[in-house]
């Protein structure tokens, strides 16, 4: 006599057993017995004892985690030299490649962005607490800064020339991020009671 | 085995934000499930805490992608799933197959009319279904905690293992039968 094959029985047990099958196992004790069997190894696989690792991964996870963090602010300060270089050796060297208006702009904006970096150094992120909002926020807003500093960095001497305008609008954009993050900071620590 | 892993948004919130207390309420919450997952699969605890440690590494990394769309440990059992089948498949895992692929027996075409070593009640005596299972390929194990105690489809191991849904079905079925025969014979023992 012909019997269900284990296919058939796990296509029985899925709800999609061929007509022969089903008609077949209906009838049959044995594969009854075997479906049957098939259904207790599964509940028995699930009732199988959780394990628990014997080591703590954690600490290596979090070390590499403030390693990854600590890479991404040195290329961000990296981005921000490059950025600040590029544009001094413009004003160091072809003071007159635009209109005096430019210039001056262009020197205002690089002076407010250096006082608020002085204002971040102020409110070092690693070393205070921080509600997750917060934390959001400015981590957002690093990342757009270091999206503009990649910006200027690619602008850099050889182009600046041609775009001054450019130069001032992302460094006036640079600007208005560097407010906004001071302004969380500022808000945080104020907020933890710092 | 039941997981309740309920997480709170603003916990995830703060995760995402990269708040290490937060990961770390992350990983606390989800480290025995992922390791459980790859121990049943991968079989050895030291491969098992690796891919633990590498599913946890990919979590911090992407966890500004997870748009919460489904439960948390859906997107943690994806990659820590992930993690595991890479490791078979490169093979960096110690083969413990001791049933070979070639031996008809077993085979999922072979009909089940014998119900020798059964008990009346159809379920073995003295199973150790554990020690069985764990004696099965890394593949089959694969596929069966994968669909038999984790809920996956067969169209959805057929992706994360790169193969085909027959061959996720076929590895089943074979496992089963496998399965089936080592506790009749004992062998699990």
């Amino acid at each position: 006599m012909m019997h269900c094959t284990m296919d058939d029985l796990l296509a029985l047990r899925a709800g999609e057993g061929s007509a022969w099958a089903r008609q077949h196992a209906a009838g049959c004790a044995a594969c009854q017995a075997e479906l049957e069997a098939l259904y207790q190894r599964v509940a028995q696989l699930k009732a199988l004892p959780t394990r628990r690792p014997a080591r703590d991964r954690w600490p290596a996870v979090r070390d590499a985690v403030l390693a990854e963090q600590r890479r991404r602010r040195e290329r961000w300060g990296v981005w921000g030299l490059a950025a600040a270089a590029a544009l001094a050796a413009l004003l160091v060297f072809r003071p007159f490649w635009t209109k005096p208006v430019n210039a001056a702009e262009l020197a205002r904006v690089k002076e407010q962005s250096a006082t608020l970096e002085q204002q971040l150094r102020r409110y070092d992120p690693d070393g205070r607490v921080t509600s997750g909002r917060s934390a959001a926020l400015a981590a957002a807003l690093e990342d757009r800064i270091a999206v503009v500093d990649g910006e200027l960095a690619q602008v850099g001497p050889s182009q600046a020339q041609a775009r001054p305008a450019d130069l001032v609008t992302l460094w006036q954009q640079r600007v208005e991020l560097m407010e906004q993050l001071v302004s969380v900071r500022v808000t945080r620590a104020a907020y933890v009671g710092l | 085995m039941t997981i309740s892993l309920a997480v709170p948004d603003l916990l995830v919130a703060r995760a995402k934000s990269g708040d290490l207390e937060a990961l770390e309420a992350l990983y606390r919450a989800f480290e025995t499930p992922v390791y459980n997952l790859a121990l049943r699969v991968l079989r050895v605890p030291e491969d098992a805490e690796d891919v633990l440690q590498e599913t946890f590494l990919e979590v911090v990394r992407s966890i500004k992608q997870y748009r919460a769309e489904g439960h948390l440990w859906g997107w943690i059992r994806q990659i820590a799933t992930s993690k595991a089948l890479m490791r078979i498949r490169h093979d960096r895992v110690r083969e413990t197959e001791e049933w070979h692929e070639e031996s008809g027996a077993g085979g999922t075409s072979e009909r089940t009319s014998g119900t020798a070593g059964m008990s009346p009640s159809g379920v073995p005596a003295q199973i150790d279904l554990e020690r069985a299972f764990e004696r099965l390929s890394e593949t089959s194990r694969a596929v069966v905690w994968l669909h038999d105690v984790e809920g996956y489809t067969h169209e959805e191991i057929a992706e994360q293992m790169g193969k085909t849904v027959s061959f996720s079905k076929s590895q089943l079925a074979r496992a089963h039968a496998r399965l089936r025969r080592m506790l009749d014979e004992g062998v699990a023992r």
